[in-house]
């Protein structure tokens, strides 16, 4: 069984006068410790399959099986809780929480799963100190660079102990450098947790280091390159 | 953690929190001290009248109570004043004959109570010989003597030790003359007291009256303590039934009635403050609110369900609220307590103060249940201005809200 299994999705944006067909009848399966980048140009759909994926949003019509688990259609508390326990997230820029520090945001989402004060504290900190941030467990976001802020959302992601790990375009602000070494690391918890990463990316230094790349465009499903 | 992320996140505008806490202080600190200033003037006019004549107790002839005739005197008074001096209660009490009569000088007249004392008992029960400004009480020095209010004396154009003509009816219903030499001159905070107040010795009255005993209209009680009250009454009423015991509230029923509705203005006035309050506080939020919707929507996105993130908005506004409030009693409190001690000169409005029978130096006072009441009304409020931007919050949209900057 796949991980993620998308069937026939269609989404259709009716807030305009003229319908924005975001995604039209895309299929696509995901396996487990998969390293997938999805691109394509801006307006491709990219996000908008992200955030279907993570049960942020609907689709008109179709469904996503995670699991063998169709989350289309559950109730919206039900979805806010299928997220904080199977899915990770990290997201474009300004992930953390600005007045908790960077083991206080790891801990934040522990905290909310009912994880217990003293496992909650050892497994951030481990965390951390994997993704190359022991150092700076106190430090909020604002003493931090933006690379290293991108690592405490990926520690954050994986504090959950999710199925997968959805990241919409995570180098978007990041320089060179700290890119290629949030894309380290993240190959590195990919090896070592045997996470499954998603990317939503158009970044090509991104798509260079992806197992495997599905193209978008005009919300259709166009190539699938492992 | 999210109490924790609450107070930071209240935290985070230092300058906006700030505003909106001083505000919140200074509002209520304001109210306070105003409710205070108005609950001391109302505690200063019913202290007054019990110092000046009322006494906390009074006892008549039921007869007397509906028409202040002479003839409607206690006809066994001994046994009232045995059973005084037996409470334990009681601090003193005054038997006082009580007269409607005229005082006449050479210019003028004017309606006044004559008020028939034994000096001594009258000097315990009440505080008047501290309100003299010229003269003394009654004694024993001359015949006949009367003490009486300043403002009367200048009415009728008197002065220290000039004659006074009291006219009144006796038992029979004939016209009496008295001509008293004025002894003393008070002033009480009770203009009405001062103009229509006489005060003679009762045996010189008694003598006129054509009676061999003092005719007494009424029994002034001073208690030791004012919460010993009711029972003392509950005493002399089940010891009297043919007796009208009364508390200064059914003798004074106005005064009862200010002291009351003050309590009741001043929770009224705290509540338009804090009413005004709410919408500073509803807009301090809802800035907050809208400037952390990508924030909120991560937070959301993550697995935060609404109802925490309602409850979270709501700790912000009870903290910021709760800060605000607390700070705004200690300085309201701490103003209350320093003015209490040292009480506030108002004599620049002694004549509109006395109008009112209240003293000119004021010492606010507010009860500690008012102080309890209002930690409510101020939870109460901020949950109520925290509603709007907490709604705010929960209805945003997570896959939107990620992507608003």
């Amino acid at each position: 069984m796949a991980l993620i299994d998308v069937r026939h999705i269609t989404k259709t944006y009716n807030s305009t006068a003229v319908p924005v067909h975001a995604l039209r009848d895309v299929n696509v399966h995901f396996e487990k410790k998969e390293f997938t980048a999805i691109v394509g140009p801006s307006g491709s759909g990219k996000t908008t399959l992200l955030n279907i994926l993570g049960g942020l949003d609907a689709p008109t019509s179709g469904e996503v099986l995670i699991g063998g688990q169709n989350i289309t259609g559950m109730k919206e508390s039900a979805l806010v809780e299928f997220r904080l326990r199977h899915i990770g997230f990290v997201f474009q820029a300004y992930n953390l929480i600005p007045v908790l520090t960077a083991i206080e945001n790891v801990e934040f989402i522990m905290l909310l799963q009912g994880v217990g004060k003293k496992e909650r504290h050892e497994r951030a900190r481990a965390l951390l100190a994997d993704v190359g941030l022991a150092d700076r467990l106190d430090s909020r976001p604002s003493q931090l660079s933006g690379g290293q802020q991108q690592r405490v959302a990926v520690a954050r992601a994986l504090a959950s102990r999710p199925r997968f790990v959805l990241a919409d375009e995570p180098t978007a602000n990041l320089d060179s450098e700290s890119t290629t070494s949030l894309l380290d690391m993240m190959e590195e918890m990919n090896a070592k947790y045997e996470m499954t990463f998603i990317f939503s990316t158009h970044d090509a230094r991104v798509i260079e280091r992806a197992h495997r790349v599905i193209t978008l465009e005009d919300g259709r499903f166009q190539e699938d390159k492992q | 953690m999210l109490f924790l992320l609450a107070w930071r996140n209240v935290w985070r505008n230092v300058k906006r929190s700030t505003i909106i806490i001083v505000s919140i202080a200074l509002g209520l600190a304001g109210g306070l001290f105003a409710g205070a200033v108005m609950m001391g003037m109302g505690e200063s006019m019913i202290n007054s009248a019990i110092d000046r004549n009322l006494g906390h107790l009074q006892i008549h002839s039921p007869a007397y109570r509906r028409d202040a005739l002479v003839s409607n005197y206690i006809r066994s008074p001994q046994k009232v004043l045995s059973l005084l001096d037996t409470l334990g209660s009681v601090k003193a009490y005054s038997a006082r004959t009580l007269l409607e009569g005229m005082a006449s000088s050479a210019n003028s007249s004017y309606g006044v109570t004559i008020t028939g004392v034994d000096p001594e008992r009258e000097r315990e029960t009440t505080a008047l010989v501290s309100m003299l400004v010229a003269g003394n009480f009654l004694a024993d020095k001359y015949r006949t003597q009367a003490v009486i209010g300043k403002k009367l004396a200048e009415r009728l154009g008197l002065k220290l030790k000039s004659k006074i003509i009291l006219t009144f009816q006796d038992r029979s219903g004939e016209i009496v003359y008295m001509a008293a030499r004025i002894v003393g001159l008070f002033k009480t905070e009770s203009t009405a007291f001062d103009e229509m107040t006489v005060f003679v010795r009762q045996k010189d009255v008694t003598r006129l009256l054509g009676a061999r005993k003092p005719l007494i209209h009424e029994i002034a009680i001073r208690l030791k303590n004012s919460s010993t009250l009711p029972a003392t009454k509950a005493r002399l009423a089940s010891g009297f039934s043919d007796l009208k015991v009364e508390e200064w509230r059914e003798i004074a029923p106005e005064l009862a009635f200010m002291s009351t509705s003050v309590e009741s203005f001043t929770y009224l006035f705290v509540a338009i403050i804090i009413f005004a309050l709410i919408f500073g506080i509803t807009n301090t939020m809802l800035m907050a609110v809208m400037e952390r919707i990508h924030e909120l929507g991560i937070l959301m996105a993550v697995g935060m369900k609404r109802g925490r993130v309602f409850i979270m908005i709501l700790m912000e506004t009870l903290l910021l609220s709760f800060v605000g409030g607390m700070l705004g009693m200690l300085i309201g409190g701490a103003a209350i307590a320093w003015f209490n001690h040292f009480g506030i000169d108002l004599s620049a409005f002694a004549q509109g103060l006395e109008g009112f029978g209240s003293g000119t130096i004021l010492y606010p006072y507010l009860p500690g249940v008012m102080y309890a009441a209002l930690t409510v009304m101020i939870v109460v409020a901020a949950n109520i201005s925290a509603l709007m931007p907490a709604w705010k919050a929960v209805r945003l949209k997570p896959a939107q809200a990620v992507r608003v900057y």
